[in-house]
Formats: C-alpha cells, sequence, structure tokens
C-alpha cells in the first residue's frame, strides 16, 4: 500500500523525515530540503550580498550536498554570492587523492573555482609522513588541527569572505555530546552556533548551513539528485572514542528519529556556571593565528614534528612554549619526559 | 568526521588491571586493601567506610542547603543508592558521629507497581519489606502509591514562594550555633514520634494511572511521564507533610546517565536543576542530592559490606533491550564507555557542575512561563535560528500546501529577506499549531476537554516530546489538564487585549477571534 | 510454495565495502514456503553475500543504524521495513550514512 505525499498529496511518499515524521515525494523532498537550507541562511543572516564564499569541499556526501544546494540557491533567490570550492589535501594516498578526483569533477559539474591547498606546501609535512613518525594514535589530532588552519590559509588566498562548511545535524549533535563526554564546557558552549564571528584577522568567519538537515535527508537528497560524491572512511582514522558518540547517535535516532535535533535544542539551551573560567582568545606569537596560548597548537604541532617530539603538541606542555619561541633546545630531561609520554 | 583537539586520550586511560596480591590501604598504609574505588585508590574497609560516611557530610556541609532544625523528607525507592543515603542519614544523626548532622528527618517511598502493571500482592509484598526497613529507623515514614497523582491539587506544579531563608553565608553558622544552644536547652523535645502513614491505591486509581501510562505509544515517553508524576507526588507529600528539604538518592553514575538521557530528549536548558546538588524549581520545597559523589560501584561495595538492606522492584524497563527507550539506551552507553574509559562518568559528572540553567530559578516569575509537567522555565521562546525554528520550519514544509509556492526573496540593505508569504509565520505566537492536522477552529472551549495543541503552548520542549507520544492527552491528571485550561485562558484574553482592534495579521493568516472561546491562526494555504 | 525470486541489489556510501567493493549485485531467492520479506533477505545477504565483519551491516535482526535502506527507491520507513514482501524484480538499496563528510 504506497503512501501518498504528505505535501502534494498527488505523488507517491519515497521517504520519511526524521525531523517530522512526514512521508514526501521527491520532488516535494528536494524543495523542502532547499527551502529548509535557505531559511537557514536568511535567518541566521550567514552571508550578505556580493560576498565570496569559500565551500569546504572534500568530496563527501556533506560538502557535496552543500555545494550542490549553495548554488541553486544562489540562483534560485538571488543571493549573489560569488561562490567557490576550497579544499585540503592533507597528503594521505588512497584517500585524499581520490576524493580529490570527485572535487575536480564537481568544479566541472557545478562550474565553481576550486583551490587546493596541501599540508605539503604549508606545513612541509604530508598526513603520510606524520603518521610514518607519530603512528596511529594521536595523528587525527594534527590533521585536524592542521585543516583548520590551512582552510584558513587557503580561504586568505582566496581571498573569500566567509567559509561554509558541510557540518550536518548529526555532526552538531555528535559535538555535543563528544564535548559533554570529555567534560569541555567552553567548546560545549560554542559547538552549536551555526557561525563563528571573526574571532582574529588570521581567521574567515565560517558557517554551517546544513545545521539543521539531517545526515539521512543529505544521503538521500545525493542519492535521489544521483550526485557525484566520495564515500570511503579516512584510512587513519581508527577514532574508536568518537566512533562509540556516533553509534550513540545513530542508536538514539532509530529510538526517536527527532533526538538528534533535540541535542542540538539541548546544545543550544546549555548555560555555563558563572566563574568557570573561559580560555582567553589572543593570537599566536609566531604565525599571528588565534590561539588561547603563546603559540597556536599548529605550531606546537608542528615544532614537535621537526624537532622529533611528537608528544610536544599532543599534551600540554605550555611551559615549554617560551622555549620553543626563542628556538632554544629542550634540557634532557624535558626530552627524556616527552619521550616517554609516547609509550 | 574527524576533529580538532582529540587529545582526550590522555586523559581517558583504559582500565589498567590492579596488579593481583595484597596491596596496602592507601590511606592508612596498613591494613590490606579491599576495594579500589575512583581514581584507582585502594582502600581497607575501615578508611572506605570512614571515608564513605565523611563524604555524605562534606557534601552537605559544602553545599549548606540544608538547616539544622529543619524537616527532611528522604525519598527512598528501595534501590542500593536511596538506601545507603538512609543508612548514611542514620549514621550522621546518631549520637557518636562527632560532626552531627542535625535536621530531622522523615522517608517517603513512592509505590509506582501500578504504572508497572505489578500485581497488588506484589506490590504488598514490596511495601511490607520497605516498611520493615523504615520501622528499624525509627523515623516516620510515607507509603504513597503513584495513584496519588490522580487526586493532587493543581497548586502542585505552581513554583511556590520560597521559604524566607537567610541567603548570606554567615547565616547558615548562625542557624546552627543557635540551634545547639537550643538543643541543649530542651534535648528531649524533637524525641515525638510523628504520624505514618500507608496510603492502598485503590482499583479504579490503579486502572485510571495504568490507562495513562498506556496512552503513551513509546517507553521514551512513559518513562519520562512515570519520572514527572513520581516528582509531582514527592514534592506533593513534601510540601502537605511539612517538609521543607527532600533528598534524592542518585548517584554519580545515574546522574551521569541522567545528564546524557536528558541531553537526547532536549532537556538541555535544565540540566542544572534536573542534575545539579541542589533543585529549587518548586520554590517552597527544594530537592537536593547528596548521593551524587558516590559512584555506583562505591555504593553496592559500601551496601554489601556494611549490610544496608535494599529492595529490588522491578522498574519500567527493567529486562527490557537496549534500545527500548532513550533511557535504557543511554544507560547501556554509558556503562559501556566506562568499562573503557574508567573516567567517563566522572568526567560527565563535572561537566553537569559547569551548568547553570538559562533562566535562573527565580520564583517570582510568572508560573505561565514555566512548563505544565516538569515546572522548568519554558525553553521555548522564539529566539530567531534554533533547533526549534528548524523543526517547526520543517513541518511547516513538508505539510499539504498544494500548489503555492513561496514568493521569490528581495534584498533588502544588503541582506538576504524574503519576501511576504515565508515560511516564518509560523512562528508569529502560534507555534502550537503547527504541523499539527489542522483542526481549523474546532477546539476545546465549552466542554473542557484540551486537546495536544492546548498543551503545547504550557510546555517545555523535551514535555512536548511526551505529550507527542500520547495517543490523547484526556487521561492526564485532572490537576494538570484544569491548570493547561487555565493558562489557556489566560494567554487568550491577553492576546485579546493585545490583538483586539487588529483583525488581521500578515497576509497568510487571519486571527479569529470568537468571544469566550478560541484565539485561533487559521493558515489558509493548508485547506 | 513461491516461486524463486529475482533481485536486484545495491550497496552504496561506503557499504559497498562490505561485499567486495561490488556496488551492484544481481541476485535470486531461491523458493520457499511463504513469501520472502526484508527480515528474511538480510539473513541471506549475510550468509551469502557479506565478506567481512557482519556487525558493521547488521545488527540483531535488522540492519545497522546509519544504514539506509531504499526499497524500489523509497525509504523503507515506508514500506513495512523488515515485514517488507518482496516481489520478483525489486530493487533494495542499502546506503551507510556512516563514511566520510
Amino acid at each position: 500500500m504506497p503512501v501518498q505525499c504528505s505535501c502534494c498529496g498527488e505523488k507517491r511518499a519515497m521517504l520519511k523525515r526524521p525531523k517530522t515524521g512526514h512521508s514526501v515525494c521527491k520532488d516535494c523532498f528536494f524543495w523542502a530540503f532547499e527551502e529548509e537550507v535557505h531559511e537557514t541562511i536568511v535567518s541566521a543572516k550567514l552571508f550578505r550580498h556580493g560576498e565570496r564564499v569559500g565551500i569546504a569541499a572534500s568530496g563527501g556526501k556533506d560538502s557535496t550536498v552543500l555545494a550542490h544546494v549553495m548554488k541553486v540557491l544562489n540562483e534560485r533567490y538571488g543571493y549573489g554570492l560569488e561562490l567557490m570550492l576550497l579544499s585540503v589535501d592533507e597528503g594521505i594516498t588512497g584517500y585524499r587523492d581520490d576524493s580529490l578526483e570527485t572535487v575536480k569533477r564537481n568544479q566541472q559539474q557545478y562550474e565553481l573555482p576550486l583551490k587546493i591547498v596541501s599540508y605539503e606546501e604549508l606545513y612541509g609535512w604530508t598526513m603520510d609522513a606524520i603518521v610514518k613518525q607519530v603512528g596511529l594514535k594521536n595523528n587525527c589530532t594534527f590533521c585536524g588541527v592542521f585543516r583548520r588552519q590551512a582552510l584558513d590559509r587557503g580561504a586568505i588566498m582566496l581571498k573569500v569572505d566567509k567559509i561554509c562548511t558541510g557540518h550536518n545535524a548529526d555532526d552538531v549533535a555528535e559535538t555535543v555530546l563528544m564535548n559533554v563526554l570529555r567534560g569541555d564546557v567552553a567548546r560545549l558552549r560554542r559547538c552549536t552556533a551555526i557561525s563563528t564571528a571573526s574571532e582574529g584577522e588570521a581567521v574567515v568567519p565560517r558557517c554551517k548551513p546544513l545545521k539543521y538537515a539531517y545526515e539521512k535527508e543529505i544521503v538521500l537528497y545525493a542519492y535521489f539528485k544521483k550526485l557525484d560524491y566520495f564515500s570511503t572512511e579516512c584510512i587513519y582514522s581508527p577514532n574508536a572514542y568518537r566512533g562509540h558518540a556516533r553509534t550513540f547517535i545513530k542508536d538514539l535516532e532509530s529510538v526517536r528519529a527527532s533526538s538528534i535535533v533535540d541535542i542540538i535544542h539541548s546544545g543550544e539551551n546549555l548555560s555555563v556556571r558563572e566563574g568557570v573560567k573561559m580560555p582567553v582568545q589572543g593570537t599566536c606569537n609566531r604565525c599571528g593565528y588565534i590561539s588561547s596560548q603563546a603559540l597556536c597548537k599548529a605550531c606546537v604541532l608542528l615544532e614537535g614534528l621537526n624537532r622529533g617530539l611528537p608528544r610536544l603538541g599532543i599534551s600540554k606542555h605550555h611551559r615549554l612554549h617560551g622555549k620553543i619561541l626563542a628556538r632554544q633546545p629542550l634540557t634532557e630531561k624535558e626530552e627524556r619526559k616527552l619521550r616517554s609520554e609516547n609509550s | 568526521m574527524c576533529e580538532i583537539n582529540e587529545d582526550f586520550h590522555d586523559r581517558l586511560e583504559c582500565v589498567q588491571d590492579v596488579e593481583g596480591g595484597l596491596k596496602k590501604c592507601v590511606k592508612c598504609k596498613e591494613a590490606n586493601a579491599s576495594v579500589v574505588i575512583k581514581g584507582g585508590d585502594a582502600h581497607c574497609r575501615a578508611c572506605f567506610k570512614e571515608n564513605f560516611t565523611h563524604k555524605f557530610r562534606a557534601t552537605l556541609g559544602k553545599n549548606r542547603v540544608i538547616f539544622p532544625g529543619e524537616k527532611v523528607l528522604l525519598a527512598v525507592s528501595g534501590g542500593p543508592s536511596s538506601c545507603s543515603m538512609l543508612r548514611q542519614v542514620q549514621e550522621g544523626l546518631s549520637q557518636n558521629a562527632h560532626k552531627k548532622l542535625r535536621f530531622l528527618p522523615g522517608i517517603v517511598y513512592i509505590d509506582e507497581g501500578g504504572a508497572v502493571f505489578r500485581s497488588s500482592e506484589e506490590r504488598q509484598k514490596t511495601v511490607a519489606q520497605l516498611q520493615a526497613i523504615f520501622k528499624a529507623t525509627g523515623y516516620p515514614f510515607h507509603i504513597v502509591p503513584l495513584e496519588q497523582v490522580l487526586d493532587l491539587p493543581s497548586s502542585t506544579i505552581l513554583t511556590a514562594p520560597s521559604a524566607s531563608q537567610p541567603a548570606h553565608t554567615g547565616a547558615y553558622k548562625t542557624a546552627v550555633d543557635q540551634f545547639i544552644q537550643h538543643e541543649i536547652s530542651s534535648s528531649a523535645a524533637r524525641e515525638v514520634q510523628e504520624e505514618t502513614d500507608v496510603y492502598e491505591s485503590q482499583e479504579p486509581h490503579t486502572q485510571a494511572l495504568q490507562k495513562l501510562i498506556g496512552s503513551a505509544k513509546t517507553l521514551t515517553a512513559k518513562q519520562d511521564l512515570v519520572n514527572t508524576l513520581r516528582q509531582h507526588v514527592l514534592v506533593h507529600t513534601a510540601r502537605s507533610k511539612g517538609y521543607s528539604k527532600v533528598m534524592l538518592g542518585d548517584s554519580c553514575t545515574r546522574l551521569a546517565v541522567k545528564l546524557l538521557s536528558n541531553i537526547s530528549t532536549g532537556r538541555g536548558a535544565h540540566l542544572a536543576q534536573d542534575t545539579g546538588f541542589s533543585d529549587t524549581r518548586h520554590g517552597d520545597v527544594i530537592l537536593v542530592r547528596p548521593m551524587r559523589d558516590y559512584s555506583a560501584k562505591e555504593i553496592a561495595y559500601y551496601n554489601h559490606v556494611f549490610a544496608v538492606p535494599s529492595v529490588f522492584i522491578p522498574g519500567l524497563d527493567t529486562k527490557n533491550a537496549d534500545k527500548a527507550s532513550i533511557h535504557r539506551l543511554t544507560e547501556s552507553f554509558v556503562n559501556k564507555l566506562q568499562a573503557d574509559f574508567p573516567s567517563t562518568v566522572s568526567t560527565i559528572y563535572r561537566t553537569s557542575e559547569k551548568l547553570q540553567t538559562v533562566c535562573g530559578s527565580s520564583s517570582t516569575a510568572d508560573p505561565c512561563d514555566r512548563c505544565l509537567l516538569c515546572v522548568c522555565a519554558l525553553d521555548t521562546a522564539d529566539d530567531g535560528v534554533s533547533a526549534l525554528q528548524a523543526t517547526l520550519t520543517s513541518e511547516k514544509l513538508s505539510k499539504f500546501r498544494g500548489n503555492t509556492r513561496p514568493g521569490m526573496p528581495v534584498l533588502i540593505s544588503g541582506e538576504l529577506r524574503q519576501s511576504a508569504p515565508t515560511v516564518r509565520d509560523c512562528r508569529s505566537g502560534e507555534g502550537e499549531n503547527c504541523g499539527q492536522a489542522q483542526v481549523g477552529g474546532s477546539c476545546c472551549s465549552s466542554d473542557m476537554k484540551p486537546e495536544k495543541t492546548d498543551l503545547k503552548s504550557t510546555l517545555c520542549y523535551s514535555c512536548q516530546l511526551i505529550v507527542k507520544d500520547l495517543s490523547s492527552v484526556e487521561c492526564l491528571p485532572q490537576y494538570i489538564l484544569s491548570e493547561a485550561m487555565r493558562r489557556q485562558r489566560r494567554s487568550l484574553m491577553r492576546k485579546e487585549i493585545t490583538f483586539a482592534p487588529v483583525s488581521n495579521v500578515g497576509q497568510e493568516k487571519t486571527l479569529v477571534t470568537v468571544p469566550g472561546s478560541e484565539l485561533w491562526a487559521v493558515d489558509q494555504t493548508s485547506h | 510454495m513461491a516461486a524463486p525470486l529475482s533481485l536486484h541489489l545495491e550497496f552504496g556510501g561506503g557499504a559497498e565495502l562490505l561485499f567486495n567493493s561490488e556496488k551492484k549485485h544481481q541476485v535470486s531467492l531461491p523458493g520457499q514456503a511463504g513469501p520472502w520479506d526484508i527480515r528474511q533477505l538480510l539473513v541471506w545477504i549475510q550468509q551469502n553475500l557479506l565478506k567481512e565483519r557482519p556487525e558493521l551491516f547488521i545488527q540483531g535482526d535488522t540492519v545497522r543504524p546509519g544504514i539506509l535502506v531504499l526499497i524500489n527507491d523509497a525509504d523503507w520507513e515506508l514500506m513495512g521495513q523488515l515485514d517488507y514482501q518482496l516481489q520478483d524484480g525489486d530493487t533494495v538499496v542499502f546506503i551507510s550514512t556512516l563514511h566520510g563528510g
């Protein structure tokens, strides 16, 4: 017994919307999905007319759908935005090189300019080389920190006013849970924000137009629209802890489909007690990037790699920042301590 | 998705097996250790006990919420944590304790057996076991079936003005000193045995309760509903028997689960009230959680070694699969994670300490701004971009619209805005109407039978989810329904005052005012 | 006795990795006493097609949460999920949402 679309009342429903439980047909789904992103963009005032906007593109489903919908909406509603794709090449053979091929195809399909910044050119290290030195345990820390900066640097090279990323509702909900699980109240407070204000000169504001879009709908949108995306897990991401949180989110969704947006609601309404210390944002003394310490995380990680002491940036060694800045060698004791942490 | 700062690995060390053999107690360094508690410290029995009982007094002392001579109601469920709490109170009040507790305890047990479809024989058996435990303490006790929720007054869900308790820090100490003086002069005065009552539920009441629980379509909603109703009965019992504090037995483990499941059910705005040390939402009756520093493991160990009796009582989710409800799922998630990363519970718990509610706990606020069910400040205000608005937008866009399409946008001063008929009009106050099958103007008015849509505006985000899962709101207890109708009428009057001269607001909807009945936003595009 | 069924199965979004990276499978289910439903199909897939780590595809008697199922391009939630009775020539698509962003 086919279900009729709750929206047009004519065609056969093709999917059940997780946020509301409505059953809709393909065309009504496309329309509603795009309108919702539009509504998010408009009511959160994410862009201004005439801005240059970089779409962080990985070749994966979220950024592919984002690029597609941004282009559609920009034309449909005359946003007047100059859109371009911005990709980061982490230097992971067998993963990023393949997904970048997808991005290059997207560039052709959507006729958008593409800029690729690589870890190798920015930092002198590919992820393959980093993993060779640090192993599989903390490589995600390097990759994440480096990517954040790489996107910003690419954005500055492209002279874009804003970056938009493909973070979806599931990602935001997962981040809320992760921050609760690690007791990080400062991030917990920030992680549900739809856009980051320009926090310093080195940082380009970012926003998440897909913040309220369910992963299920993103995947179905890509599937029904036959969008070309790349879907393989990063070969270096054995992050068990985040995996637990992801599984939990998916389990919750299967118990009550609205859970994901319910978690975001929770995150948006949390508030932190007065007197809880929040980090003060400053800038890195070496590269000028925002940092709550004398040196930004990327510079410390890089220093660790270059000195052959990768632990330097992994755990907190703020005391050593002065020495790094002054380009002084560490004492034998300090080096020994860093090496022993590795085991 | 990987993200920066995955550096918590350092703090989440995996379980390290305690080396076998005889370890010495880290505290006295003499006796052999027999239990390993938080942080991997091994304690001997004596030091463990001292530490355990000290922690109870220390928690109360640090928070300074319970004043000497105050009547405190201990909510004992029969489970290990609340039974252990009862023992701690006994220890604390006993003459030998060098830092004596000085409040007047009473015990309450809420019998939820009706809600979980236990037979009256089973329930009587449980009550008898608990009665034996309670009698042994010599404290007054009250055994109240959850069925009593059907007879509660509407005042139960109103925030009463808080007792005028001096708030400045010196006050607590002064009160203690005064009490000690007083106690010396009249030591025998408080030995008067108070009333002890055991209510029994009647069959029709049990059936009504079961119908109510049965009207919830999901186990998640059933559990939320029972928790809410239990809280109402607790507060009512405390109020009617003159208790100003209620002690709840939530352990650290329990609270970690509760924190996560509350986040997952959209209760983020109330986390501080729901999981913090004290909960002031009811105003005159303050709920406190003195067991929040104890892990379930510590409690189980203590109860075992020091023969604290507890009674196992099956609940709604007993023997259910992991995915039966959000609560059940969260519990198994936390337990599994805790097994791999032993700091999980304490880290979540520390998160809860750093939170506070958005809208304070002022008891002077308009009761209409508080949720009819959980009595917390409403978190459903229209604030532009939010998860709530996104859901309303989705509902609006997914329901029947025929052939109409919204207008094209225009650009106003460089910013993107939409022209008149926007998807945003479900924000203009009648949000309760969105996404539901449109019922036009046909709504409760004369016969006072509220519909789901009427209740919606009086509920917080999360409690709306409970009601959404009810097949009908008619089974809800009368005190809730009548308070809902009262608020409905009040807001109606207010709107009439505000909107009376205006008959048309916006282009897409008309506000229809029918005196004495309903103010209804009729969405013209949906028919 | 129902006749054998010919089905078109498709795995995407990364789910194909568990099936030798082959996305499309034309399969034939043997005839059996009653009609085939999705529940039985999942068991059949586990026994006949799944190459590695079954827990990443099947949990309990259903698919792992996060894997979307489409029956003839429609969300299986609209089709009775596990109880949907398969017809000859049906297309069943499994898309993982759990990979990449």
